[in-house]
């Protein structure tokens, strides 16, 4: 008896080793029907979660799992070895379009994804639109009774503007800040002057108290008061005036990037995650999203569902819009490394 | 080995076991599955990541000369360098004091010092770090301290090299307090007491016999610590300056944001041959099977 239960339970466990790979495959055949996101975590996959997911599976039954944070380089690694932790990621549009160029993004299933039912512009380098990322100048208003900096020559004044400052440790967003503050308008940025940059940057950096490089370590230091004013991701500090901080955005000179939605090439749930995808930029599901938090929906339409009051905070509202840096995401894209690179060694000299 | 009927009791033990082991297949049989998995998750991966960086993006030696010849890779380096000895020394300075008392006494005082030291050793390295931040911070109680006695505006202490030596110095300290504390445990307290009955006053004691005896501690941590520090990386981020940017970090940027693999493979290749060459030179002077006392 003890001899036969121990073969039954040796015979389970080398079927459940068996069937091991079958289980696990078995998530890509649309049966399981669950696809996996690659996302930021914390406030961000919270409001996804409300705005995309699960609407998304009350519709159409379809499960959806989460994966923080973003990262490029797995992106990468999956479509290299062919194994892959999620389907659809949030990624930049800069690092799309270099990813695309590498050939590890999945070319749009146009027989799934509906031509007349996206907004213009919507795809980029056989990605969809997602939302429109601010990061602006962000200060204490209570540092600054007489009024506080309105452009980045304001930032750069560090005598009519005394005050610990802190920057964004990203050296093609700096370059930007650094030519407007150096008189060169919002619209005329691109191509990116580098000598003439690093040249406006040499005289802010004995200003810059920190460097940041998480979002949330942003918010840390101006919530403790370690900084007054600083480069912020717009909804970071927007958090912050939720949260009852008496802080100020500029959108003058702000870059507004855009977010986008790509599938890794050859992600078993692809089918699936297009027709995600598909979902996620409709007008309602964008507003959900702005509704939470502020970056800006890609979908014109989608301002029908915000409140004004939102919507004069989020980066595509016209008139932040107007004023702000529009990057070119090819020049990006093909310089990004050669200015990285000399910025680190600027930074570290 | 063939006489497997002769007198094993004849044989002495160390000729015993070194036959025991060859013959017997448990060996093995124990030996094959971590073999095999250091093989699969360690040595291959590694062996990818040297292949990467002659390959990557073509085959050639160019990333192992930009590493040589582009000045911030130089620096990034030599101050990786520089900052582990740094942390290490202090870590020396700071720990053997106190792994000395917890050896030397056997009372609730020992207990203490140990509980304070595995709790800290226990207790994440990012809580701790975010921790320093709060403590530094410019509401921190340094600071405050600093202007209620009335010293002015206090130093800026956070963002610097200050700042970012003690945070790896204090998530270390641990590590050498436990290496050392368990070499000192095993020195015998009648030693110390044979040296006073031969008329040395405690310090000489402490010089000629303490001292010694406690070397190899000094030596398996520093070389813990140094090795662990070589390879920081959150800590310096949040606490320090981009002057201080250790290796870690710029693997971390070239992977990540400029997807330079290749690169960062070689500048990874160059970390591990350095630390390799560490130990050999330890297992040249102390003998690595030391390593854990």
């Amino acid at each position: 008896m003890r001899r036969r239960a121990f073969l039954n339970g040796f015979a389970a466990t080398v079927t459940a080793a068996a069937a091991g790979p079958l289980i696990v495959t078995d998530r890509t055949i649309a049966q399981t029907r669950t696809m996996f996101v690659n996302t930021w975590g914390g406030s961000w996959t919270a409001a996804e979660e409300a705005a995309f997911f699960k609407p998304f599976t009350e519709a159409t039954g379809i499960r959806v799992r989460t994966v923080a944070p973003v990262s490029y380089a797995k992106l990468k690694a999956q479509v290299q070895s062919g194994s892959y932790e999620w389907d659809v990621t949030a990624i930049t549009q800069a690092d799309l379009l270099r990813a695309d160029r590498e050939g590890l993004v999945e070319p749009i299933d146009w027989s799934i994804v509906k031509k007349d039912k996206l907004f213009p512009n919507a795809v980029y380098a056989n990605g969809l639109a997602y939302c429109a990322l601010g990061t602006n100048l962000a200060y204490r208003k209570d540092k600054f009774p007489q009024g506080g900096p309105k452009t980045w020559a304001d930032f750069w004044d560090v005598k009519k503007f005394p005050g610990n400052r802190s920057m964004l440790n990203n050296a093609v967003r700096t370059a930007q800040f650094a030519l407007v503050a150096d008189g060169v308008s919002p619209d005329k940025v691109f191509p990116i002057d580098v000598d003439r940059a690093f040249k406006k940057l040499d005289q802010i950096k004995p200003h810059i108290k920190v460097w940041w490089t998480q979002g949330n370590q942003s918010q840390q230091l101006l919530r403790d008061g370690e900084v007054d004013m600083m480069v912020m991701w717009n909804a970071r500090a927007s958090e912050l005036q939720q949260q009852g901080l008496p802080v100020e955005l500029v959108w003058h000179g702000a870059t507004i990037t855009t977010t986008m939605w790509g599938i890794a090439k050859g992600a078993p749930n692809r089918k699936l995650a297009w027709e995600f995808l598909q979902f996620a930029v409709q007008p309602k599901p964008q507003a959900d999203f702005a509704n939470r938090l502020y970056y800006g929906p890609t979908n014109p339409e989608a301002f029908k569902f915000v409140s004004p009051e939102i919507a004069r905070q989020l980066p595509t509202y016209v008139e932040n819009a107007k004023v702000a840096i529009k990057p070119d995401t090819v020049w990006e894209a093909e310089h990004t490394a050669r200015i990285q690179e000399r910025f680190t060694q600027w930074l570290a000299a | 080995m063939a006489g497997g009927l002769s007198p094993a009791a004849a044989l002495p033990t160390e000729v015993r076991t070194r036959a025991a082991r060859s013959r017997s297949p448990a060996v093995w049989l124990l030996l094959g599955p971590p073999s095999l998995v250091l093989t699969l998750l360690f040595m291959l991966p590694i062996g990818l990541v040297l292949v990467t960086s002659i390959t990557d993006p073509r085959m050639s030696l160019a990333h192992y000369q930009r590493i040589f010849t582009v000045p911030l890779y130089t620096h990034v380096m030599l101050n990786t360098f520089v900052t582990s000895l740094v942390v290490t020394a202090l870590c020396l300075v700071l720990g053997y004091p106190v792994a000395y008392v917890m050896a030397r006494r056997s009372d609730w005082v020992s207990t203490l010092l140990l509980t304070i030291v595995a709790m800290s050793f226990w207790t994440g390295f990012l809580v701790r770090t975010y921790a320093w931040l709060v403590i530094l911070g410019s509401k921190g109680p340094v600071t405050g301290a600093y202007q209620a006695l009335g010293l002015g505006p206090a130093p800026q202490l956070l963002f610097t090299s200050f700042a970012s030596t003690l945070g790896m110095t204090h998530i270390l300290l641990p590590y050498m307090i436990l290496a050392l504390f368990a070499v000192m445990k095993k020195i015998e307290p009648d030693q110390l007491k044979a040296a006073a009955s031969l008329g040395a006053r405690p310090r000489a004691a402490f010089a000629a016999v303490f001292l010694p005896l406690s070397l190899p501690g000094v030596v398996n941590g520093s070389l813990l610590v140094f090795v662990s520090c070589l390879g920081f990386f959150v800590t310096p981020i949040l606490l320090g300056t981009p002057r201080d940017m250790m290796i870690s970090q710029l693997i971390n940027q070239q992977i990540e944001e400029l997807l330079a693999w290749g690169f960062a493979s070689a500048v990874a290749v160059i970390l591990l041959i350095a630390t390799g060459l560490i130990l050999v030179v330890y297992n040249r002077f102390a003998g690595l099977d030391r390593l854990w006392g």
